[in-house]
């Protein structure tokens, strides 16, 4: 599904900034869809650089694709300009990264978690590197605040059989759940889990940072409301950028659409380049790069620009809650773009402390940097 | 494992545990130019192969983290991991298997032979290392026997424990023999043993 979403993105962009007076050249799109298939992606890129003389190329959801094609744009001097969130440890010349990197993401999550909900916490995740870096950062902030993890239950990609781990979670009563499961499994649990937790009479905060609109769909109406969920971008940000952004996605792609986070980013990732190859005078990737370092761009998901250090975005992290009509509720944002920090090199788990007496506690006990929105 | 120099790995033989298609050429031919033999097995099936395995190359990308069975464990051979991910939550997996050496994916023709080196060196040092460790546990263990010796023989002929020890010491080198070996005959025969010693 992420790869069409983000097809769809890619192209309106393209057609935009064609049409458009601002910039004084066309963008032509060369296609290609390895499907998935990890192996397929090196030869893709391999084949768009060789026979059409790609000198960008957006791309690649997964971290397994984009080590694939890293190889290649690094021996050819080509740029990879990847729109999603990631689990970090990493930074190549020849990639712009537009997604999140975990400083955006699972920090402030885990921080709303230990001042708002509870020092322990249920993990549940897809057993692949997303998961078990996440995992990671989550037990280092929460055994520094002295919370406990109190389980860490992995499935397979693709697994829907997760009746073992909600019936474990209704018997062991955790306070928050932290779901780290990607695709079928997260809707197949979230679905199950709803169930029986209305079942039982309970009620467990979720925690995401992944889940997205269109998987609030897929998810049903139901089981998908009320999981607090960590991203850059929601459909329902309501600055001028996107209500004009989503305005224009729904007229192409339907009004029963949704924009999710990562088509958004593979938006702003084409109106990145766009942006610098104008700035530039010219599409060469040593150009485009100096040109495209400390360029704001106003986009959809607010101010971004691009931190020359590390190749990663400035953007604004935000916290919201799903809502009924497969839309997010924001209740949390930064006050400004936050500098991206892949290595987490400048994070301090102590710096995010646990209060006693959190749970049941809806009084918003804020740090002075952070900002309460409607 | 047989004391050669670690810059000499013709005729060496490498266990590849690896699954990706663009890496295990690439590595294969290396090897092959080194003058090594190669067994080739997948992460999941983890063949061992029926000679003896020199290096363990290990493609720490393959296999899950949480997985029970981690299959160059259970084999003594250094381990030279390949590396594509960096984070610290795969990197922690990889330090249990207390890799020898390791390569940056993707994978050149230069870095190899280094690794490799590193690796024989590797397991020789801990292959003495741990020879010197169990010698010094031996003795630790001794200790006890050593200081009933001592014990003994001061109460026997009214000596200093310095005097006790140089004598037990100076006997041994006489004999030849350690002061462990020495001591556990004083206790076993209720005094010092009385050899036709060869003294100089």
């Amino acid at each position: 599904m992420m790869g069409r979403e983000m097809e769809k993105s890619a192209l309106m962009a393209v057609d935009e900034v064609n049409q458009s007076d601002e910039f004084d050249f066309t963008l032509k799109s060369h296609l290609r869809d390895p499907g998935g298939i990890v192996p397929a992606y090196h030869n893709a890129c391999d084949d768009l650089i060789r026979h059409d003389r790609v000198g960008h190329i957006v791309g690649c959801y997964t971290s397994a694709s984009r080590k694939q094609v890293i190889p290649i744009v690094e021996r050819t001097e080509r740029l990879l300009w990847h729109p999603a969130r990631y689990e970090g440890f990493e930074s190549s010349d020849n990639v712009i990264y537009v997604g999140a990197a975990p400083n955006h993401t699972v920090v402030p999550l885990v921080r709303h978690m230990l001042e708002h909900i509870a020092n322990d916490v249920f993990c549940v995740g897809s057993n692949y590197v997303w998961t078990w870096e996440t995992n990671r950062v989550l037990r280092e902030i929460v055994t520094t605040a002295r919370g406990r993890i109190l389980a860490e239950r992995l499935l397979e990609l693709g697994e829907t059989a997760v009746d073992h781990i909600v019936n474990e979670i209704v018997e062991r009563k955790p306070p928050a759940v932290f779901n780290t499961l990607v695709g079928e499994s997260s809707y197949v649990f979230m679905r199950r889990l709803h169930e029986a937790l209305a079942g039982a009479g309970l009620s467990i905060p979720v925690l995401s940072c992944s889940l997205c609109e269109p998987e609030l769909k897929l998810i049903g109406p139901a089981a998908s409301v009320g999981c607090i969920t960590s991203s850059a971008y929601f459909e329902s940000i309501e600055e001028k950028e996107n209500r004009a952004f989503v305005a224009r996605w729904r007229a192409r792609h339907g009004t029963d659409s949704h924009v999710s986070v990562d088509s958004q980013s593979t938006y702003v990732c084409v109106m990145l380049l766009a942006r610098a190859i104008r700035r530039a005078g010219s599409a060469d990737v040593a150009a485009v790069r100096r040109a495209a370092a400390d360029h704001r761009y106003d986009s959809p998901q607010g101010p971004i620009w691009v931190d020359p250090d590390n190749n990663h975005c400035f953007l604004t992290p935000r916290l919201a809650r799903s809502a009924p009509g497969c839309q997010f509720k924001v209740f949390w944002q930064a006050d400004a773009p936050e500098r991206p920090d892949p290595y987490l090199s400048n994070f301090d788990p102590a710096s995010v402390g646990a209060k006693p007496g959190k749970e049941d506690d809806v009084v918003m006990k804020r740090p002075n940097h952070l900002r309460v929105i409607k | 494992m047989t004391k050669s120099s670690p810059f000499s790995v013709r005729g060496r033989h490498a266990l590849m545990i690896m699954k990706d298609e663009r890496e295990i050429p690439v590595l294969r031919r290396q090897l092959h130019r080194l003058g090594m033999t190669v067994t080739e097995t997948d992460p999941e099936r983890s063949i061992a192969p029926d000679v003896p395995v020199d290096v363990i190359i290990l493609d720490a990308d393959g296999i899950p983290i949480k997985s029970d069975t981690s299959p160059a464990t259970s084999m003594t051979a250094p381990i030279i991991a390949l590396i594509g991910t960096e984070t610290p939550s795969r990197l922690k997996w990889l330090l249990d298997l207390k890799p020898a050496s390791f390569l940056i994916k993707p994978l050149r023709s230069a870095g190899l032979y280094t690794a490799l080196v590193m690796a024989f060196d590797c397991a020789q040092r801990r292959s003495e290392e741990a020879a010197y460790i169990e010698k010094l546990e031996d003795r630790v263990r001794a200790r006890r026997v050593v200081f009933a010796a001592v014990l003994q023989l001061m109460r026997a002929h009214a000596l200093s424990e310095e005097d006790t020890f140089t004598l037990i010491r100076q006997t041994a080198m006489r004999h030849r023999t350690t002061i462990e070996q020495l001591s556990a005959e004083i206790i076993a025969t209720g005094g010092m043993p009385n050899r036709n010693s060869q003294t100089a």
